[in-house]
C-alpha cells in the first residue's frame, strides 16, 4: 500500500489530538501495520504529514521497541525473558525455538515466515514462561503449548491453528475491583448496567458538586495504585480551580513493571469499570478530554476498551452533552509503542505528545502543566476504577475495607513459584504471607520459600522470614521495601539469586531512557558486571563496585527510574551476600542448596 | 529581587534567574556540559549537583529557581561527591582518545576531570562502541563514542537554527547522537554545534588533526564577512608554520556579544578566511619599470606628486566598505575636504544571500561607517558616476580600495578606465583583475593585520584587533594615508589608530566616546539605529 493512500485515515488520527504532532505513535503504527515495518520513506511521510524534523521521527521509531526499521517476518514472536518468566523456564522456552529454528533472536527464518524477538516483561507473568505471537499471548509455555504456538508461528496469520488460550486463576469476589471478570470475553453495556454500573457516575454527575467528588476520594483514602502511592483525592484538588487552559485526565494503562498484570484485566474483563472512573474523575477535575496511553504490547485491551468506549458513546455515557447534564467528556485511546519508561507520568506526557518516553524535569508538575502544557492528571487504570465503588457506596465503606491511611482493595499479581500464578483481589492490608499461601496455594512441588519481591521489580527484595508484612504502602515501607505495583514475584530455594539479579539489571539497562547520565551509564555498567559474574569471571571486588554506582545512581536522576534500578541491587546483594560472594568464587551457581546456606 | 546564598556569600538576583545564574553572577563557576544559556534547559547531564540546606536530595542548578532566603552548596561533601559520581558515569563508556582528538586541551570532561573529578576509575567492562569520525556534512565530524549525550546539537538545530537535522536516536546505554541517514549536516550555521559540543563528539572537519589549541594565540576581532560584525576570534599559529601548510589563521571562533551574535557566527564567516593567506599582495608594484623594484616611498612621492598637480575636481577615489572608520574618515578629510576630489564608498555591489538570524545581505563590515561618514548610502556620491565620467577622460587620477571594476563594471569598462587615467592606483589584500590593470599597486594589511573600527548594520561601533603584523611587505591603509597626508601638508596626522579615532570623535558627533580604549571588546551603540540603507 502506498503511502499516500494512508492520508486519509492520518488525517482522521491528527484530528483526535490538540496538536498534530501527539498524532506520532499512531501515525507509526499505522505505517508499521500497512507496510509491516518503517521505512525511512515512512519516516518522511510520518514527519510531513505532522509537521515534525525528520530526525525526530527517526529517534521516535528507534526509541520504541516494536517499531522495526527494517523488513520482519510475517509473524512475530516475542519471547518474554524478564524475571518472572525466567523464575518458570523461559531460558529452556528460548533454547528450544532457538536449536530448532536455528535463528537468535533479532532474526527472522529462512523463509520470512517469523521473526524471532527477546522481549522484556509482557505483563502476563500469570500465564509465564509465556509469549506473544504478533498480538495473541501465548503460555504457560510447556512442551505441548510451545510446540503449537511454534507451528502457528509458520503458518499465515489468518489460517493460524487457534492457540492455547489460558485460563489462570483469577479472583472475582469482588467486592471492589473484579465482581465483573467473571466474564473472560469481557462485560459488555448491558451486563455493565444490570450490576448497577453507571449508577455512580449518574450520581456523581447530578447530584455532587467537584469538591464533594473529591472531598468524597480523599476521605475514602484511595492512593495511586500505578505504585507511588499518592492520595488520590488529594492529586484531583492540585488542578487549578478556574483553569483558563483546558484539563486533561489521562489514564495510565502502561502496564509494565515485571510482576504485574492487573490494568489488563481492568481494561480486557471490566473497560466499563474504568471508564465510568474516567468520567467521575473528568467531572472532580473539570475535564473534557480523556486519554488511555495503553502500552504497545496490549493489542486485545485496546480493542476492548475501544469497543467499550463506543458502547458508551451509544448510550450517551460519553460525548458533547452526557445524559443530559450538559456535562461533555471523551476518551481517546493512545497506544505505546514499547517502552516501560513511558509508564513513568511526565515520560508519558512527552510519549503521548509524539516524542521519545523521555520524564521532564519537575517543576512543574502536571497538574498545573502537564499534557501540552495543560493541567493534567494521570491516574493508574486501577485506581480509576476504585472510584465507580467510592462514589456509589461511600467514602466510609472503602476505607473501611483498607488500613487508617488506605482504603479499599488492591488486585494482587502473584507470579513466580507458586502453586496458582493469578490476580487476587484483596484488602490492602492482606499479609504477604497470605497471599502466597492462601491465595496462590504456596509454592509449587513443596519448595521452601527463598525471597519475594512485594511490589513489581523495582521494590526491594525480602527474605523468606520477611513476608509476615502486611500489604499496603506504609507497611511495606516500613519493613523496607515497597508496595509498588502489587506485584508479588515469589521465588523458590531453587532460585539463584545472581541469575535474578542479572536478569532484573537486565531489564533496567534495556528500559532506561538514556537521557540522564547516572541512570544511562549506571544501568548498562552494573548489568555488564552481573553479565561477567554470572559467566564465571566475577571478582569479589564486584559486589563492592555495584553496591557503590547503585548508590551513585540513588537520587540524581530527573525520575525515579535510577533509583528503582538501584533497589534490587542493593536489597540482593545485603540479603544474599554470601550466595554471591560464593557464585564468584565458584564461577557458577549454587545447585539445588537449602535456602539457610545461601540466605545470611 | 531576592536573596539567596550561595557558598557562604549573598547575592540578590532578579526573580526567574536560577541557582547556576545566581553562582555566575557571584563569580561561582558550577560545571555544566547539556546548560548551555542560549538553549533550553534540559537537564540530563546532571554535573551541576548542588546541595540546598533543607532538601535532602542534591539539585541540579541550571533548573533550579532561585528562591529568597536558599542557601546553596556547591562545595559541599555531598555536592563534590554528586559531581564526582556523574563525571565517573559520563566517562564510564568514554573511549579517552584524548591523544587523537582535536577536543583535547579544550575539553570539559578533561577539564572537568582535573577540577572536580580525580577519583580512581572503577570500570573494568568492555566499553560500548559506536560510530566513529563520521563525515555528517562539509564542516562537522562526528564521533558517537566521545558523546556525553547532553543535546546541547539537537537543541541547536530545533531552537537556533530551526532546521531540527540532530537527534538521539536509540535509547539507554546505546542511544547515540547524529543526523538522520542519508542526510547531509549543512545547514550555513553548522560549526556552532562543533563550539557548542562539550567534548569532542563533534569537532571541524577543516582544523581536523591540523593543531594541538594549546599551540594556538588567539586575537578578539570582528568578522568582515557581512554587515552584521559578529565578534570573534581568530586562532593562529605563526611558529610552528609546519602544523598548517604554512597559513597563520588555524580557525575562527564566535565570541560572545550580546547585542550582535550572542554565541554563534555563520558558516560563511567562520570558514571564509581562506583569502587572508591565499595570493595576498605582498609588494608594491608598479607595471613597466623594468626591473627596478619599486617601493613604498618613491610610489608615494610619485602619487603626492600627481595629487599636487592635479585639479581636485578630476582626482576620484572608490572607497570601499570594507575599509575601517578611521581609513575611510582619513580618506575623506585627504580627498574630499582636502584635495576637493570625488570620493565614492557607493558601488553597485549584488547583495548577497542573508536570513533573520545573523547573515546579511551586505557583505561589508562598514557600510553603516562609510555612509556616516557620507561616503555610502543613496545621498553619497556615486561610484558609478566616476568609473563613466573616467571612462569618459574626464579624471586624471583614480585611486580604488580593495574594490575590483571588472566585477563591478565589465573587463572592457575596466580596461577602459586604465587606458583614460593617467595614474590608477590601487590598494587593496589580495591579486586582482583590477590590480593587474593598475598603474600603482599599494598592498594592504588585511583587517585581522590592523587596528580600527568597524559600525555594523544596527549602528554598532565595535573594535577591530590586530592579530598579527601585515604580511610581507603590505601596510594598514591608515598608515599609507597618514603618511601621504605628511607629503600633501594636510591637517591630518598621528602615528596610530587611535590618534585617528580621536580625530573622528572630535569631527562626527554620532561617534559615542572620544577613547579607542573605551569601545572595549564588545563596542558601543552610536546614535545611528537605522539600517544601513542598501546603496
Amino acid at each position: 500500500m502506498k503511502l499516500q493512500e494512508l492520508d486519509f485515515r492520518a488525517a482522521e488520527i491528527v484530528a483526535l489530538y490538540e496538536f498534530k504532532k501527539a498524532a506520532m505513535l499512531p501515525l507509526l503504527w499505522l505505517v508499521q501495520e500497512n507496510q509491516g515495518w518503517i521505512s525511512p520513506e515512512a519516516e518522511d511521510w510520518v514527519g510531513t504529514t505532522l509537521g515534525v524534523a525528520r530526525s525526530h521521527v527517526h529517534e521516535v521509531v528507534t526509541f520504541y521497541t516494536m517499531f522495526h526499521t527494517a523488513p520482519v517476518g510475517r509473524r512475530e514472536l516475542r519471547v518474554c525473558t524478564s524475571l518472572p518468566c525466567l523464575l518458570r523456564g523461559s531460558g529452556d522456552v528460548l533454547r528450544r525455538i532457538q536449536d530448532e529454528w536455528k535463528i537468535a533472536p533479532g532474526e527472522t527464518s529462512a523463509g520470512g515466515e517469523v521473526t524471532l524477538t527477546e522481549v522484556e516483561c509482557l505483563c502476563a507473568c500469570e500465564m509465564s514462561p509465556m509469549a506473544q505471537l504478533d498480538e495473541a499471548f501465548v503460555g504457560p509455555l510447556d512442551d505441548a503449548t510451545l510446540g503449537t504456538v511454534m507451528r502457528a508461528s509458520f503458518e499465515a496469520p489468518e489460517s493460524s491453528a487457534a492457540l492455547p488460550e489460558p485460563e489462570p486463576y483469577i479472583s472475582m469476589d469482588g467486592p471492589v475491583l473484579s465482581t465483573n471478570f467473571k466474564n473472560i470475553g469481557g462485560t459488555w453495556f448491558d451486563e455493565y448496567v444490570a450490576g448497577g454500573g453507571y449508577g455512580a457516575a449518574e450520581k456523581a454527575l447530578t447530584s455532587m458538586s467537584r469538591a464533594e467528588v473529591i472531598e468524597e476520594v480523599i476521605n475514602a483514602n484511595l492512593r495511586g495504585l500505578g505504585g507511588a502511592g499518592f492520595p488520590t483525592g488529594r492529586k484531583w484538588s492540585f488542578v487549578p480551580k478556574e483553569s483558563e487552559k483546558p484539563v486533561f485526565l489521562i489514564a495510565n494503562a502502561d502496564e509494565g513493571e515485571p510482576g504485574t498484570f492487573k490494568d489488563r484485566y481492568i481494561m480486557e474483563r471490566d473497560p466499563h469499570a474504568l471508564i465510568e472512573g474516567m468520567l467521575i474523575a473528568a467531572h472532580a477535575i473539570g475535564c473534557h478530554k480523556g486519554y488511555v496511553y495503553i502500552r504497545g504490547e496490549y493489542f486485545r485491551s485496546a480493542k476492548r476498551l475501544q469497543r467499550a468506549i463506543d458502547e458508551a458513546h451509544a448510550q450517551g455515557w460519553l460525548g458533547d452533552d452526557i445524559r443530559g447534564t450538559g456535562f461533555a467528556f471523551d476518551i481517546v485511546i493512545h497506544r505505546g509503542a514499547g517502552a516501560y519508561i513511558c509508564g513513568e507520568e511526565t515520560a508519558l506526557l512527552t510519549s503521548l505528545e509524539g516524542g521519545k518516553g523521555f520524564p521532564r524535569l519537575k517543576p512543574p508538575f502536571p497538574a498545573i502543566s502537564g499534557l501540552f502544557q495543560c493541567p493534567t492528571i494521570v491516574n493508574n487504570v486501577e485506581t480509576l476504577a476504585c472510584v465507580p465503588f467510592i462514589i456509589k457506596n461511600g467514602a466510609e465503606r472503602f476505607a473501611a475495607i483498607g488500613t487508617k491511611v488506605q482504603g479499599g482493595t488492591r488486585l494482587f499479581c502473584v507470579s513466580g513459584h507458586v502453586n496458582r500464578p493469578g490476580v487476587y483481589e484483596a484488602p490492602v492490608s492482606v499479609s504477604l504471607r497470605g497471599l502466597i499461601e492462601d491465595a496462590a496455594l504456596g509454592l509449587r512441588e513443596g519448595k521452601k520459600l527463598k525471597a519475594v519481591i512485594p511490589g513489581g521489580i523495582s521494590a526491594k527484595i525480602l527474605a523468606a522470614d520477611e513476608i509476615d508484612v502486611a500489604m499496603d504502602f506504609n507497611s511495606l515501607m516500613k519493613a523496607g521495601s515497597m508496595a509498588g505495583s502489587g506485584g508479588v514475584i515469589v521465588m523458590d530455594e531453587t532460585t539463584c539469586m545472581v541469575e535474578a539479579l542479572d536478569s532484573a539489571s537486565r531489564f533496567f539497562a534495556d528500559e532506561s531512557c538514556g537521557q540522564c547520565s547516572p541512570c544511562r551509564e549506571g544501568t548498562g555498567w552494573i548489568h555488564r558486571i552481573l553479565t561477567r559474574i554470572t559467566a564465571g569471571e566475577g571478582k569479589l571486588q564486584d559486589l563492592d563496585d555495584m553496591l557503590t554506582i547503585a548508590g551513585d545512581m540513588e537520587g540524581k536522576t530527573i525520575c525515579v527510574f535510577a533509583d528503582a534500578a538501584a533497589w534490587p541491587v542493593q536489597s540482593y546483594i545485603a540479603k544474599f551476600k554470601e550466595e554471591f560472594e560464593e557464585f564468584i568464587r565458584s564461577g557458577r551457581r549454587l545447585e539445588n542448596k537449602e535456602t539457610e546456606t545461601c540466605s545470611s | 529581587m531576592l536573596k539567596l546564598t550561595i557558598d557562604g556569600s549573598e547575592i540578590e538576583v532578579q526573580q526567574g534567574t536560577t541557582v547556576i545564574q545566581a553562582a555566575e553572577q557571584l563569580g561561582v563557576f558550577i560545571p555544566r556540559y547539556c546548560y548551555h544559556p542560549g538553549l533550553s534547559i534540559a537537564g540530563n547531564c546532571r554535573i551541576c549537583l548542588v546541595e540546598v540546606e533543607g532538601n535532602p536530595k542534591l539539585q541540579v542548578a541550571c533548573n533550579l529557581p532561585a528562591m529568597d532566603g536558599m542557601v546553596v552548596n556547591t562545595k559541599s561533601d555531598g555536592a563534590e561527591e554528586g559531581r564526582r559520581s556523574v563525571l565517573e558515569f559520563l566517562l564510564a563508556n568514554h573511549p579517552l582518545d584524548c591523544p587523537v582528538c582535536d577536543q583535547a586541551g579544550e575539553c570539559d570532561l578533561q577539564n572537568f576531570y582535573m577540577n572536580f573529578g580525580l577519583y580512581d576509575p572503577r570500570f573494568r567492562e568492555h566499553k560500548n562502541k559506536k560510530k566513529k569520525a563520521v563525515e555528517l556534512g562539509p564542516h562537522v565530524m562526528l564521533d558517537q563514542e566521545r558523546c556525553i549525550l547532553c543535546s546541547r546539537c539537537v537543541r541547536f538545530t530545533d531552537e537556533i537554527t530551526k532546521t531540527g537535522e540532530f537527534g538521539i536516536f536509540n535509547r539507554g546505554d546505546k542511544a547515540e547522537v547524529g543526523i538522520v541517514p542519508g542526510e547531509v549536516f549543512d545547514n550555513p550555521y553548522s560549526g556552532n554545534v562543533v563550539d557548542i559540543c562539550p567534548v569532542g563528539a563533534l569537532t571541524e572537519g577543516d582544523f581536523r588533526f591540523k593543531a594541538r589549541v594549546w599551540y594556538l594565540k588567539g586575537a578578539s576581532t570582528v568578522c568582515n564577512g557581512c554587515s552584521q560584525g559578529c565578534n570573534i576570534d581568530m586562532h593562529y599559529v605563526l611558529d610552528r608554520p609546519h602544523l598548517n601548510d604554512g597559513a597563520r589563521l588555524v580557525r575562527v571562533k564566535p565570541r560572545y556579544n550580546a547585542d550582535v551574535n550572542e554565541w554563534w557566527l555563520c558558516d560563511e564567516g567562520r570558514y571564509g578566511f581562506g583569502w587572508l593567506d591565499h595570493e595576498r599582495l605582498t609588494e608594491v608594484r608598479v607595471p613597466g619599470t623594468n626591473g627596478t623594484p619599486a617601493t613604498w616611498e618613491s610610489s608615494l612621492d610619485r602619487i603626492a606628486a600627481a595629487l599636487r598637480d592635479a585639479d581636485g575636481a578630476r582626482i576620484g577615489v572608490i572607497a570601499s566598505a570594507q575599509l575601517t572608520t578611521e581609513e575611510l574618515f582619513l580618506i575623506r578629510e585627504i580627498f574630499q575636504r582636502g584635495l576637493g576630489a570625488r570620493v565614492s564608498a557607493r558601488v553597485p555591489e549584488q547583495p548577497g544571500t542573508s536570513d533573520d538570524l545573523l547573515i546579511k545581505a551586505d557583505k561589508n563590515p562598514n557600510t553603516q561607517g562609510a555612509a556616516l561618514l557620507g561616503l555610502a548610502g543613496p545621498a553619497a556620491p556615486d561610484g558609478t558616476d566616476l568609473i563613466a565620467d573616467a571612462r569618459a577622460g574626464k579624471l586624471d587620477l583614480l585611486w580604488i580600495f580593495g574594490h575590483d571594476l571588472v566585477q563591478l563594471f565589465g573587463m572592457s569598462e575596466a580596461r577602459e578606465v586604465a587606458e583614460q587615467v593617467s595614474l590608477l592606483v590601487y590598494s587593496g589584500t589580495n591579486e586582482n583583475p583590477t590590480a593587474d590593470l593598475a598603474h600603482v599597486v599599494l598592498p594592504s594589511a588585511a583587517y585581522v593585520e590592523k587596528d580600527g573600527t568597524f559600525v555594523n548594520v544596527h549602528g554598532r561601533l565595535q573594535r577591530i584587533g590586530r592579530a598579527f603584523p601585515p604580511v610581507g611587505d603590505s601596510r594598514e591603509d591608515w598608515r599609507v594615508l597618514l603618511e601621504l597626508a605628511g607629503r600633501l601638508d594636510l591637517p591630518v596626522a598621528g602615528s596610530g589608530v587611535q590618534e585617528v579615532f580621536a580625530q573622528l570623535a572630535a569631527a562626527e558627533a554620532w561617534v559615542p566616546t572620544a577613547s579607542y580604549a573605551e569601545l572595549g571588546d564588545q563596542g558601543l551603540a552610536t546614535t545611528a539605529h537605522e539600517e544601513a540603507p542598501s546603496s
